[in-house]
């Protein structure tokens, strides 16, 4: 199937470069991203930004452009777009994380505070976020800006978040408390050994060695990626096979000098 | 009932209202009539926040619109009656059902504003209950807070099906997919993309087969077409869905201008069948006036647009306003419009409506203007 938004309702890349500001513009801190690219009779962010950052002009079906340098990221075009096409992304939030505010209208509204599912224009699972600010703005009529704190490397990827679901908690690798969810997460990333899902996340790193969890990551694999489990090989052992003293480790090392 | 008003209209939507709006800023005695209870036609029933132009409120959420449209036409001496159903017409003269009696309603212009109806799509059990329009779901969900049950399927990907899909997600219902038979998302990627946010998918190259269930929908069967809209038997599936919600479109609601005698023509793109008019939409009937998706299916914000042009021709008749503001307003609706209808969804309708006027010249030489 063709990818791109009039065929599967989601920016392909190359759509998403397109309306994305320069990297540097990222840097200086928050700034709209603006998905919307069709010539459709629309105008409504125009009006709403109150530093004249968008433009649109007479011809109503032309796509809004975003002057970057004048858009200080109030986030009020993305209260008030109605096909709630904007987002504001704050790169410069802290050295791992980014800020991304989004236009919400869903019940229940999340609280400030509240770790949630960072969801990609698909509705995928991508990572998860905490929810930094609720805000209602009143030209908005009713839509609230949430504000979400997602890992960098996903803030051109996570668009909309939604509750934790009972695997999102659930816990599979229980040393290094690794969930259903980031091991299924690792697997859609190319993941597809249980060796790579635990360099990918830690799981089977810990105390048992992946004892407890090993089979569950191969029948999640297997899930994922259709193989039939037997097909899906533990990862290579190694020894030591059970926790030892350093101490053990050292005086092993002492024999063979 | 026998006083008579300068100006009926019939339909109180977008169009009806700013109709109502011009000729009462001007003087005119006018009466709107609606079957419905509320005011705003397609608007009441929108809660989502219309896509559109601002000097057309867009940004705002429908039922607001309508509402807001009603008051400035209300402050003007706007005479309304609704949940009032016009059922017949002859000559100057409307038939309408009102608090349970006929009553007739005289007015020097009239102007038919009534909207359109919903097209209807036939498959195996798709009369069982739960099969419903679109737009039916939407007045059961959104007007009457029903639920259709826990999962539904949405047919056809235009706006309707798009926007109508995403307010029953904010009604808790879930949604298992909406699809298309074409190989692109019909209406506006944007709605399409708050879906897909949700985890809704939209699949295209497909098809209903049927509809089952013991009294009411239990099940949807579904199966993908190939390029050449082939259906492929071999990939249907099911999904248990309480509900199949049809948005395949509309078509121009124009019973009563085919019973006064207007000429008609056909274009697709608008709809099918709709009254031939000029661009002050003035139909081959003698003081007899459209405007909105009874003209041809459009958006609000033109349907506002047609209903000022109806009311201000209207009013000039009427000795109300002189041929130069006519034209001077005739003019700046007309450029709107034609930022409206550009585009690559708007292109169509405005060069079928440009048919349209042309035909409406070529049968009638007693057209003055065109655009
Ligand atoms: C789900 C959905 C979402 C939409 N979203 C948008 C949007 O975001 N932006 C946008 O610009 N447009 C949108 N539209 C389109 C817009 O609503 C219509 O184009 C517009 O309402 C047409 O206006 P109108 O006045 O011609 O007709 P309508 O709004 O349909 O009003 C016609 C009125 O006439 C009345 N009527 C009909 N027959 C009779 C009779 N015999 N007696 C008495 N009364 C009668 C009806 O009850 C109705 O109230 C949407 C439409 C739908 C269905």
């Amino acid at each position: 199937m063709k990818c791109g938004l009039i065929y599967d309702g989601c920016l392909s890349q190359a759509e998403t470069a397109s309306v994305l500001p320069a990297a540097e513009r990222f840097a200086k801190g928050p700034v709209a991203v603006i998905e919307c690219i069709q010539d459709i009779p629309c105008n409504p962010c125009e009006k709403s930004c109150p530093h004249q950052a968008i433009i649109i002009g007479d011809n109503i079906t032309a796509v809004p452009r975003l002057q970057a340098d004048r858009c200080v990221g109030c986030g009020l075009c993305a209260a008030q777009c109605p096909g709630l096409a904007i987002f504001i992304v704050d790169a410069s939030y802290s050295a791992t994380e980014a800020v991304i505010t989004l236009p919400y209208e869903y019940y229940p509204l999340p609280k400030e505070g509240d770790i949630v599912m960072g969801v990609s224009r698909s509705g995928a699972a991508v990572a998860k976020a905490r929810v930094l600010k609720v805000r209602r703005e009143t030209a908005a009529y009713g839509t609230i800006l949430v504000s979400i704190t997602v890992p960098k490397k996903f803030m051109h990827t996570i668009r909309s978040f939604r509750a934790l679901r009972e695997a999102d908690k659930r816990i599979v690798c229980r040393c290094e408390e690794i969930t259903e969810t980031e091991i299924r997460l690792a697997v859609r990333q190319g993941a597809n050994t249980v060796k790579d899902v635990k360099l990918a996340t830690r799981a089977g790193m810990g105390a048992c060695q992946g004892t407890s969890c090993r089979r569950e990551i191969s029948r999640i694999i297997a899930e994922e990626t259709g193989a039939s489990p037997e097909e899906i090989l533990p990862p290579r052992f190694r020894m030591p096979v059970r926790p030892i003293p350093l101490a053990q480790l050292a005086a092993e090392e002492g024999k063979n000098d | 009932m026998s006083e008579l008003y300068d100006a009926a209209i019939i339909g109180a939507g977008p169009a009806g209202l700013r109709a109502a709006i011009e000729l009462g800023k001007r003087g005119a005695r006018v009466i709107i009539v609606d079957e419905n209870p509320y005011p705003g036609g397609q608007l009441f029933k929108q809660i989502h926040k219309f896509f559109g132009s601002s000097v057309h409120l867009a940004g705002q959420r429908g039922f607001l619109i309508g509402q807001e449209l009603m008051d400035s036409a209300k402050c003007l001496g706007v005479e309304f009656w609704l949940s009032s159903a016009v059922w017949g017409i002859t000559d100057h003269t409307l038939a309408v059902l009102h608090e349970k009696n006929t009553h007739e309603i005289h007015a020097k212009k009239i102007i038919l504003a009534t909207g359109a109806t919903e097209n209807a799509i036939s498959f195996s059990g798709s009369t069982l209950p739960g099969v419903l329009g679109a737009g039916a779901l939407q007045t059961m969900v959104n007007l009457h807070r029903v639920s259709p049950g826990r999962r539904i399927l949405i047919v056809g990907s235009g706006n309707v099906g798009l926007i109508v899909a995403y307010q029953m997600l904010q009604a808790g219902i879930q949604v298992a997919a909406v699809v298309e038979a074409s190989d692109s998302i019909r209406g506006y990627g944007v709605h399409a993309a708050k879906l897909r946010r949700a985890g809704v998918p939209v699949l295209l190259r497909t098809t209903i087969l049927a509809a089952a269930g013991r009294n009411r929908v239990e099940t949807a069967t579904l199966a993908h077409l190939d390029e050449r809209q082939k259906l492929l038997p071999e990939t249907a599936w099911q999904e248990n869905v309480a509900a199949v919600a049809v948005a395949a479109g509309l078509t121009p609601l124009a019973e009563l201008a085919w019973i006064r005698g207007c000429a008609f023509g056909n274009s697709a793109a608008l709809g099918g069948f709709i009254p031939l008019h000029d661009a002050d939409m003035k139909t081959s009937v003698e003081d007899f006036f459209i405007a909105g998706d009874i003209a041809g299916i459009e958006e609000a914000s033109t349907a506002m647009e047609e209903g000022s042009m109806a009311g201000i021709a209207a009013a000039q008749e009427l000795g109300f306003c002189s041929t130069e503001e006519k034209d001077r307003e005739k003019k700046l609706i007309y450029q709107r419009l034609e930022t409206l209808r550009s585009g690559s969804f708007g292109h169509i309708r405005q060069t079928e409506k440009i048919k349209i006027f042309t035909k409406m010249k070529g049968e009638f030489d007693e057209v003055r203007i065109d655009l």
